[in-house]
């Protein structure tokens, strides 16, 4: 089940008029609600992975509580790597275990070894990557006694289960969501007007730009050794607004969908492509898993406090494996590694946090300098991203050699009877539309909030790309 | 509550309007389109004579040139339609007839497509911008499924069939871009391609007894005193199943098997479809065959 499909559109407002008419009294009997209702939507993807969800909740609930309990150092270790092992085995059981297997024996066999790895054919549980970091985080801040274990196990397995974030994220912290969960949520109108608001800009991100920009970014990238320079370099801008326009709208909806039951979900994107450079664009961008990893992964490693190869380790692992996170292939480890050669420089120079203020532009030569950082930032992003989507590293510098050794950079008709430029206009029509509302959470609140409603809603059912119908990108992460 | 709920009907009330102003405009656009294709060409014309119309999917409007009737003297146009299914082929021409065109003789390529009688999405919903203008139109597509929500459901059929219905379409036909779909008189030639598909597995494939539209076209031409003409076109030597024709010639013994009318190779752009060359070899042969005086 979609958020952007009919069957959703029929069960959000079933489970909205059930959860403040029917089971409006307690917080259990809310929490019992949603609950039932998150398995039912994870059950409609494959009700088989139900029962590893549920695992995993317990399995963190459990740990949690005899981390807690426990009288001795030995015991919390004990239970706390139990939970770690368990949790990352599945991940890597389920998401990793072919890409290694595959991987060492193509390694083997380079070597002059021969090697027939057994691989396990077994699909990816949808959300596995951002159920498994909710119970992790949860875990990991017990452990180090920053929140107590969650004794009631509805109200924590609504907080790993939830379902606008069960299967895509953002990844939530149990010291942002337990305690709302742990009272009654009130109605309040206004609240749930706002999430209305993040609905509909969600869906104009996923189904007007998102899916609009996947039909030409496809078309380029899948025949990109016989389109030309201006086409390739396109195909990386299209590619650079499908997966923002995919994962930050489907953020905004899942944000959205949550005010509607009076609970506030962390903000996952902040505008990143306004970003002046790769180190505030990491800032804006995925916030909730940039902010995970900094977290569990980088402050524990160290952080920036060592000296300057501890910076440079700490910098390249958490990079690569937040590539690695994304998808068992080399492309994502790659994509991770380039974006931390260009944050390193910003880290080592101690420039990392020098662009934290709001953007201002006014006449002046510092506005020209803005704007050619947020341009230059933004075509490293691009780079970036042809690694991201290419299918192998090799295409992805193919690709790349491509746009510098064809130099046509005519328009050209693409195999999808569609010319290359075709969508440039509706992608300045949506910047302009982000830019001018960037201090703002979406573009539809405000002054004459229900004319902008008008157009957005125009542009979903008008501009919105429905036959060729896709996933959201991030189900399979 | 009742402030919230009060706010998403009025967002409701917008969807609503938003969608009967689009499908209002979208029609509108369509209603005034002529040289886009095939379909609202007609839809849009007025009475014309033809001595000759050619109906049918891909086979037809690559196979039959229209320039080598009219050298003959008969007035012709190929309204054959890439992807085409004789669902299609067949409100084709009740919009004629409904349209009061004269016409002599209906050249209807049967083979391939009577295997089955649903509707080809593609080419189907070309029709459905005008279901609301078109009484013909909305009696074809009544047996069809989904029928209800193309029909009551405003602008539903412009997002349901966007890629060839949506806002890019609508837009080309507003300012007037014109399409090759007209040129030739209907007929599209083609080259002869180095990676064309020259191998074809029809084994599976059989003809319904009884095609509804086929009959259905048969059942007009008859009504209206036009010369029904339905032939099977060719396809190149390596196909497998080509005992397809047989049983199209046993199910239906008034189609004309022209299946080995031209066979080498050389004459097939791919493995159904003949280049110009093989077009011109093969109308020739239809001409001499039907249309000698």
């Amino acid at each position: 089940m979609f958020f952007n499909s009919l069957a959703f559109a029929i069960f959000l407002p079933i489970v909205f008029f059930l959860y403040w008419f029917v089971f409006n009294k307690t917080k259990s009997t809310q929490n019992a609600l949603l609950i039932i209702a998150s398995y039912y939507f994870y059950s409609c993807w494959d009700w088989r992975f139900l029962f590893l969800l549920v695992f995993s909740t317990f399995l963190d609930y459990y740990t949690g509580i005899q981390i807690e309990n426990s009288d001795s150092d030995k015991k919390r270790k004990f239970w706390f790597w139990l939970s770690i092992i368990v949790n990352l085995g599945f991940l890597g059981i389920f998401k990793y275990y072919n890409f290694f297997a595959a991987s060492f024996a193509e390694m083997f066999t380079s070597l002059g070894f021969k090697a027939s790895p057994i691989l396990i054919e077994v699909i990816l549980p949808v959300g596995i990557s951002f159920y498994t970091f909710h119970g992790l985080s949860y875990v990991i801040d017990i452990y180090y006694k920053r929140i107590k274990a969650e004794h009631n196990f509805v109200d924590y397995s609504l907080f790993v289960s939830y379902f606008p974030l069960l299967v895509a994220g953002p990844i939530e912290r149990a010291t942002h969501l337990l305690p709302q969960v742990k009272i009654k949520r009130e109605f309040n109108a206004e609240t749930a007007k706002e999430g209305v608001y993040q609905i509909v800009w969600g869906l104009v991100k996923k189904v007007v730009i998102a899916d609009t920009c996947a039909v030409y970014a496809n078309a380029i990238f899948d025949n990109y050794s016989s389109v030309n320079s201006l086409s390739l370099v396109l195909g990386a801008v299209y590619f650079a607004f499908q997966i923002y326009g995919d994962f930050s709208g489907y953020s905004d909806i899942a944000l959205g969908v949550s005010k509607l039951f009076g609970l506030d979900l962390l903000r996952n994107f902040n505008y990143p492509y306004f970003s002046r450079d790769i180190a505030e664009f990491w800032r804006r961008w995925h916030i909730s898993l940039s902010s995970w990893f900094r977290d569990y992964l980088y402050i524990p490693l160290g952080g920036s406090k060592g000296g300057l190869w501890m910076k440079i380790r700490n910098t390249f692992i958490i990079f690569i494996v937040s590539g690695f996170w994304h998808g068992a292939n080399w492309t994502y480890i790659v994509w991770g590694f380039i974006n931390a050669v260009y944050f390193l420089p910003l880290l080592l120079s101690d420039s990392n946090r020098n662009n934290i203020d709001a953007i201002v532009l006014k006449w002046n030569l510092d506005s020209v300098k803005v704007l050619f950082s947020i341009l230059t930032t933004f075509l490293l992003t691009c780079i970036a991203w042809v690694f991201f989507r290419a299918r192998t590293i090799s295409d992805a510098f193919l690709y790349l050699k491509r746009i510098i050794t064809n130099r046509d950079f005519g328009l050209q008709y693409l195999d999808n009877e569609r010319y290359n430029y075709e969508i440039i206009l509706m992608i300045a029509v949506f910047v302009l539309v982000e830019w001018y509302n960037r201090t703002k959470v979406e573009p539809l609140s405000g002054k004459r909030s229900l004319l902008k409603m008008a157009l957005a809603i125009t542009a979903v059912i008008a501009f919105g790309t429905y036959s060729d119908y896709k996933e959201f990108i991030y189900f399979q992460f | 509550m009742k402030k919230f709920l009060l706010y998403i009907a009025k967002v409701f009330v917008i969807i609503v309007l938003c969608a009967v102003l689009l499908d209002g405009l979208y029609t509108y656009v369509y209603m005034k389109s002529q040289n886009r294709g095939k379909v609202e060409n007609v839809i849009n014309s007025k009475a014309q004579n033809f001595d000759v119309i050619i109906l049918g999917s891909s086979r037809a409007n690559n196979h039959f040139v229209s320039q080598m009737f009219e050298d003959k003297g008969l007035k012709t146009f190929n309204y054959g339609m890439s992807g085409g299914h004789l669902f299609e082929a067949s409100l084709m021409l009740k919009l004629m007839i409904e349209r009061n065109y004269k016409i002599k003789n209906v050249i209807l390529e049967a083979d391939l497509n009577l295997s089955n009688d649903r509707e080809a999405e593609g080419i189907a919903s070309l029709f459905l911008p005008y279901i609301h203008n078109s009484q013909v139109i909305k009696d074809h597509f009544e047996s069809q499924k989904n029928f209800k929500e193309l029909y009551y459901i405003p602008f539903y059929r412009f997002i349901k069939y966007e890629t060839k219905i949506g806002v890019r379409e609508t837009f080309f036909t507003a300012i007037g871009k014109k399409t090759n779909a007209l040129d030739n008189l209907g007929f599209y030639p083609l080259e002869k391609h180095k990676n064309g598909n020259m191998k074809n597995n029809i084994v599976n494939l059989n003809p319904l007894p009884h095609n509804k539209y086929y009959e259905e076209i048969k059942t007009i031409c008859k009504e209206n005193n036009i010369n029904f003409i339905a032939v099977m076109t060719p396809m190149c030597e390596n196909v497998i199943g080509m005992n397809y024709f047989d049983k199209v010639q046993k199910a239906y013994p008034e189609i004309h098997n022209y299946e080995n009318a031209v066979v080498e190779n050389k004459y097939f752009s791919s493995c159904g479809h003949m280049t110009s060359d093989g077009a011109k070899k093969f109308t020739a042969r239809i001409l001499n065959d039907f249309f000698k005086k």
